[in-house]
C-alpha cells in the first residue's frame, strides 16, 4: 500500500474548506464545548467529568464528523471520483481522516483547558487518546461507507454517540448485571480506567494492557474500514 | 492499428435480469467508438466493467492489455478519464477548488486548469460556486475535470445530454481536437447526430446485445434502398426509387434540364436503429 502526501494533503485541504462551509456538520463541533462550559461552571470537575467530555468529543467530533463527511461523499457521488483517481485507499482514507483528527485534537485541548484537566502524565494520556482516535476515525469511516446519505448517517450514529460518549454511565449496569461485563472492554471505558491509573501514578507495566485493548479495537476497525471501502469500490 | 479495448463474450446478470449478453467488440487506438442504445440497454454497465467499477458475470474485458480483475489499479486509472451520470462535484466549493483537488490527485500542474476550462468555455467562471451552476455548466465542469490529466482513453457516458446546441457543438469540437491528438474515446449516447459527427465506428446495443457494428456511413449505405430525392426547377420535389425505373426518370429530368439538385436518401442512424430493434433511441 502506497501513501502520497501530496494527495493526502490535497484531500485534507479540500475537506477543510468544504467543512468550513458545512453548518450542519460544524454544529456538532459545538457540543463538547457546551458540555465543557456547563460542567466547568456547575461542578468542581473531576476525572469522570473530564472523560465524559473527552469521550463525547471522540464519539461526536472524531467519529461522527468522519462518518458525515464520508456519507456526504457517497451521497453526492464525489467518492466515486476519488475512487477512480490514482489515489490509493490509504491516501483517500488518511486524507479524509485528517480534518476530523485535527478538529478532535483542538476540541480536546480547548475543552481540557476549560474544565481545567491537567493529566499527571500527559505523554501516556496523549498516547491513549491518539490510539482511541484511530478507532473512532475508523468507526466513523465504516458507518459513513455503509450509509447512503448524511441524514441516514446522523440517525444511525446517534446510538453510537450515546454508547461511546456517555458509556461510562453504563458501568452502573455492569455492577447490577455481571453478564454485561464485556462493557468494561469498550474503548471509552478502557480510556477512563487508563486515566484513573495514570492519576494514581501507575507506570507502563500497569498501563500497557489498556493500551493493547485500545490498539486492538483500532486495528480491527481500521481493517474493517479498508475491507468495506474495497467492497464499495465495486458496484453490486 | 493496435486494439486498446478488447471485449469477448461479455455478460452481466443482475439477479435474474440480464444486462449484457455475449457482447463482443474491440476499440482501436485513436478511434472514437460510439456505443449507442436507449436507456437500460447496457451502455453504462459496459463502461462500469471497463473502468473497474463492476465485475462481469462471464466473458473477458481487457483495456491496454489489463484484464478486468486489475482495472482498479492506480496505474490504469491514470491512463483513463471517466465521465458518467454518477460523477459528482463538491457543491460548496468553487469550480477552481474542485479542479485543484484533481490536479493534485493526478499530479498535474495547476495551469492545466485554465486550458481545460477554456476547452469547455468556462474560463471566466472558475470562481463560481458549484451549487450555483446550471446543469449544463455542471456537465462542462465534469468534462473539464475528466480531461485534466490528458487521459489516453476517455469513457464518456452521455457527455452532452444536458447541454444546449451551442455548448454541445463546442464540446464536440474539443473532443475532435483531443481525438486528433491521439486520445481514444469510448462514447455512449442516444444522440444520433452526435454519433455521426464524432464516431469512427458505432455499435448498436439493444437489450444487452450488440445488434450492429460498423462505420456510420457504411451502416447508412447498407440500409439505403437506393432512392433519391430530386428537386426540380418548377419547385417540385420528387422521390424516385432505386434501380432502372428511378434511373430512367432521373435521366429524363436531367436531359430536359429540369434538375436543381439530387440527393441520395440514406437512412439516419436513428432510422436504422428503429428498423432493427423496433424502438426509438431515447
Amino acid at each position: 500500500m502506497t501513501l502520497s502526501w501530496k494527495r493526502i494533503y490535497a484531500i485534507f485541504q479540500k475537506d477543510l474548506k468544504d467543512l468550513s462551509k458545512n453548518l450542519y456538520v460544524t454544529s456538532i463541533f459545538i457540543l463538547p464545548f457546551l458540555m465543557a462550559f456547563l460542567y466547568g461552571k456547575m461542578y468542581d470537575a473531576n476525572l469522570e467529568i473530564h472523560y465524559i467530555i473527552i469521550n463525547l468529543t471522540l464519539a461526536s467530533v472524531t467519529a461522527f464528523i468522519q462518518c458525515a463527511v464520508i456519507a456526504e461523499e457517497k451521497e453526492k457521488h464525489t467518492l466515486r471520483g476519488l475512487m477512480l483517481s490514482p489515489a490509493s485507499v490509504a491516501d483517500i482514507l488518511t486524507g479524509k481522516s485528517l480534518v476530523s483528527f485535527i478538529l478532535s485534537v483542538v476540541t480536546i485541548v480547548l475543552c481540557a483547558m476549560i474544565t481545567g484537566y491537567e493529566p499527571a502524565n500527559i505523554v501516556y494520556v496523549s498516547i491513549a487518546i491518539f490510539i482511541s482516535m484511530l478507532f473512532y476515525l475508523a468507526l466513523g469511516t465504516v458507518f459513513g461507507l455503509l450509509t447512503r446519505t448524511v441524514v441516514e448517517a446522523s440517525v444511525i450514529f446517534l446510538p453510537v454517540i450515546f454508547l461511546f460518549g456517555f458509556g461510562s454511565m453504563l458501568m452502573m449496569l455492569v455492577d447490577k448485571y455481571p453478564v454485561l461485563s464485556f462493557i468494561e472492554y469498550l474503548p471509552n471505558i478502557q480510556l477512563v480506567d487508563f486515566a484513573y491509573k495514570v492519576e494514581e501514578g501507575a507506570g507502563f507495566g500497569e498501563l500497557w494492557s489498556h493500551l493493547a485493548i485500545l490498539l486492538a479495537w483500532g486495528v480491527v476497525t481500521i481493517i474493517l474500514a479498508a475491507v468495506v471501502y474495497k467492497k464499495r469500490e465495486i458496484d453490486k | 492499428m493496435e486494439n486498446i479495448i478488447e471485449v469477448k463474450n461479455l455478460a452481466k446478470v443482475f439477479g435474474n435480469q440480464t444486462a449484457l449478453e455475449d457482447v463482443n467488440f474491440s476499440v482501436k487506438k485513436g478511434e472514437t467508438f460510439g456505443f449507442l442504445g436507449p436507456s437500460g440497454s447496457g451502455k453504462t454497465t459496459t463502461i462500469k466493467i471497463l473502468t473497474g467499477q463492476l465485475m462481469q458475470t462471464a466473458g473477458e474485458a481487457e483495456v491496454f492489455g489489463v484484464k478486468n480483475s486489475s482495472l482498479n489499479s492506480g496505474s490504469y486509472r491514470r491512463r483513463i478519464g471517466v465521465l458518467s451520470d454518477n460523477s459528482g462535484l463538491y457543491q460548496r466549493l468553487s469550480i477552481e477548488d474542485n479542479l485543484k483537488l484533481y490536479c493534485d490527485l493526478y499530479d498535474v500542474p495547476r495551469k492545466r486548469m485554465d486550458e481545460v476550462l477554456e476547452l469547455v468555455n468556462l474560463a471566466d467562471e472558475k470562481k463560481k460556486i458549484v451549487s450555483k451552476l446550471s446543469k449544463g455548466m455542471l456537465q462542462r465542469v465534469l468534462l473539464a475535470r475528466t480531461l485534466l490529466h490528458e487521459p489516453e482513453l476517455l469513457f464518456l457516458d452521455e457527455p452532452t445530454s444536458a447541454l444546449d446546441p451551442a455548448n454541445s457543438k463546442q464540446i464536440h469540437e474539443g473532443l475532435r481536437r483531443l481525438n486528433e491528438k491521439g486520445t481514444t474515446i469510448f462514447l455512449t449516447t442516444h444522440d444520433m447526430s452526435e454519433a455521426e459527427t464524432l464516431c469512427n465506428r458505432v455499435a448498436f446495443l439493444h437489450k444487452g446485445k450488440i445488434q450492429l457494428l460498423d462505420e456510420p456511413m457504411a451502416l447508412r449505405r447498407q440500409f439505403s434502398d437506393g432512392s433519391v430525392t430530386v428537386e426540380l426547377r418548377d419547385g417540385k420535389v420528387v422521390n424516385l426509387p432505386g434501380g432502372k425505373e428511378g434511373a430512367e426518370e432521373v435521366y429524363n429530368y436531367m436531359s430536359s434540364n429540369q434538375v436543381v439538385s439530387i440527393h441520395s436518401n440514406e437512412p439516419t442512424l436513428g432510422d436504422i436503429f428503429v428498423e432493427i430493434t423496433g424502438r426509438e433511441l431515447v
